[in-house]
């Protein structure tokens, strides 16, 4: 039997535009950066959380906030080793997370109209058009 | 985003080419931020020397060397929060025992990109709590630009100034951030009630507080009841802790804090969206994450995050006095609290029992060059959680407890802390 395909379309504005497409990478837990986020690895070393050493490289990153120090721009950062997610998606941020963005240079989506944490799940794959603001969610069931 | 004339002016480079180049940046990040408008600052610029936010627009040390040459200064009181690119030991290297830092060409190498810092009027403060010995402060409504996890709910919540996390040169140097989010006041009225039902006591249960608070608001604005008149050094750590453990850039205290008179006045007469409880246990629960060892025997202790006042370093003396520390200790503090130190012959007591007194940066900042060490102790839940991931892949245990846990480890060699 074929895999019915799923398509959510979650309606946000855009930080950065652009348009790209990739595998889910979801937190539910705030992500912290400074010392806390491994640039040249692409992933967390905060202890405790369940992406610790998890690669976000190539994924689509969606978490809730961010938490902590300024050094929350090491995600943005993480362009320069290579290591960056293909597309940046919170439900809520500040300038943190817009310095990042700017520093990630990839579709980058936040303030949609329902919790990208709660619609989308790691493994999801998502396209994400920064210029329209507009994410699809292709689940499979 | 709507410009001025005298910003677009500006844009279009008709105020030379490196005012141009501040003010690009300042259009996109206003852009991306979803500002509408930029706002001219009247407060203060709390900026990490050396370093900017977003590789596109950075500005050269020679374009900072040219304007600072041709007699040019920031728009506002701009204040040194620690060097970053990279960290170095202000005070008292000479002593600190680790590499580079104790080296003499190191320091002069570090210290000296900063002079046309401070030729274009940057006040050479050098550490996260600045504000604590600045000399001159923002007034109440004033708009800033700081940087500093822990100084945010300062320049915010105790001051009721209006910041976002956007010190750099370039908010220094044209006096100018976007108007958003911390500076409009829609965003600053509270939406979160806290109810602290234990009653806080030593400086370390408002930093426990802090976190458990962060954790539970995120970026919301709390309203904190309950939490009896916190000292100085109780609201920095508490300030510490509620924008690690969270993301808490401002907040209320009714009654206390200069934008809520009344509880009422915090919220403009809204309700609520949600309602907290924070318990005795929900403090246990983040002593108990910042207890990440297992090890009872301490190699190095660590404290003075944020910079340690004076009120601090007095009582870190009073405890080493006559005493000999069998590890390594760091006591960390900001440049002028150092001067005085050493006037007050605190210097001298904290260094007779073996420990150093040092200034402008922190174990995190230095990336880790600290004594050798599988088991460190601080008083201090910013630098416990983010020290594992800074030695990373190295691992490193952390005793976490009160300041005279942490000495007495000191003293003795063994972690005893427990909660009480």
């Amino acid at each position: 039997m074929a895999d019915e395909v799923r398509k959510i379309i979650l309606k946000g504005r855009k930080v950065i535009g652009g348009v790209a497409e990739g595998e889910a990478l979801v937190s539910k837990m705030p992500l912290m950066g400074w010392g806390n986020v491994n640039v040249k690895g692409g992933f967390t070393v905060e202890r405790n959380h369940p992406l610790f050493e998890v690669p976000f490289k190539g994924k689509v990153l969606v978490f809730s906030e961010p938490r902590g120090s300024g050094g929350f721009v090491g995600y943005g950062r993480t362009r320069q080793f290579g290591t960056n997610p293909a597309a940046f998606i919170y439900r809520k941020g500040n300038n943190l997370t817009v310095f990042a963005a700017m520093n990630m240079k990839v579709p980058t989506v936040t303030d949609f109209d329902q919790d990208p944490t709660e619609v989308i799940e790691t493994g999801d794959y998502v396209r994400v058009d920064g210029d329209k603001g507009m994410v699809e969610v292709f689940k499979r069931r | 985003m709507h410009l001025t004339d005298q910003e677009k002016r500006i844009l279009d480079g008709g105020q030379g080419e490196i005012a141009q180049k501040c003010m690009q940046f300042l259009v996109a990040y206003g852009e991306a931020a979803g500002a509408e408008r930029l706002v001219d600052l009247d407060g203060t610029v709390d900026l990490h020397p050396g370093q900017f936010w977003v590789a596109d627009y950075v500005i050269t040390p020679e374009e900072i060397d040219e304007l600072a040459n041709k007699g040019e200064k920031f728009k506002v009181p701009t204040f040194a929060n620690k060097a970053t690119a990279p960290g170095f030991i202000y005070d008292g290297w000479e002593r600190c025992g680790t590499l580079p830092n104790s080296d003499p060409e190191y320091h002069k190498k570090c210290t000296e990109p900063f002079k046309p810092w401070i030729k274009m009027g940057m006040v050479p403060t050098f550490s996260c709590d600045n504000y604590l010995v600045a000399s001159y402060l923002p007034a109440v409504g004033q708009h800033c630009a700081w940087v500093e996890s822990s100084a945010i709910p300062w320049v915010n919540a105790v001051l009721g100034a209006r910041s976002n996390f956007d010190g750099c040169f370039q908010t220094a140097y044209l006096g100018k951030v976007p108007a958003y989010d911390m500076q409009l006041d829609e965003n600053r009225m509270a939406t979160v009630l806290v109810e602290c039902a234990s009653e806080l006591k030593a400086d370390m249960d408002y930093d426990l507080f802090g976190w458990a608070v962060g954790e539970a608001c995120g970026l919301e604005v709390p309203a904190l009841v309950g939490i009896g008149k916190p000292t100085t050094s109780q609201l920095v750590k508490m300030n510490s802790s509620l924008n690690t453990g969270g993301q808490v850039r401002m907040y209320h205290i009714p009654g206390v804090t200069p934008e809520a008179p009344t509880l009422e006045a915090a919220f403009k007469g809204n309700r609520y969206k949600k309602r907290i409880t924070i318990t005795r246990e929900d403090l246990k629960r983040v002593y108990e994450v910042m207890n990440y060892a297992s090890n009872d025997h301490v190699d190095f202790v660590y404290l003075g995050c944020p910079h340690y006042n004076i009120e601090e370093l007095r009582k870190v003396a009073e405890y080493l006095e006559g005493k000999r520390c069998k590890t390594p200790v760091w006591v960390m503090t900001n440049p002028l609290t150092f001067k005085a130190a050493e006037m007050m012959s605190l210097k001298d007591t904290i260094e007779k029992a073996g420990a150093v007194l040092l200034s402008g940066t922190c174990c995190g900042l230095l990336m880790g060059e600290m004594p050798p060490s599988g088991v460190m102790a601080t008083d201090a839940a910013k630098q416990d959680y983010y020290i594992t991931g800074i030695v990373y892949p190295k691992r490193l245990e952390v005793w976490y407890g009160t300041t005279e846990d942490c000495i007495e480890a000191a003293i003795t060699g063994k972690w005893r802390g427990e909660w009480r």
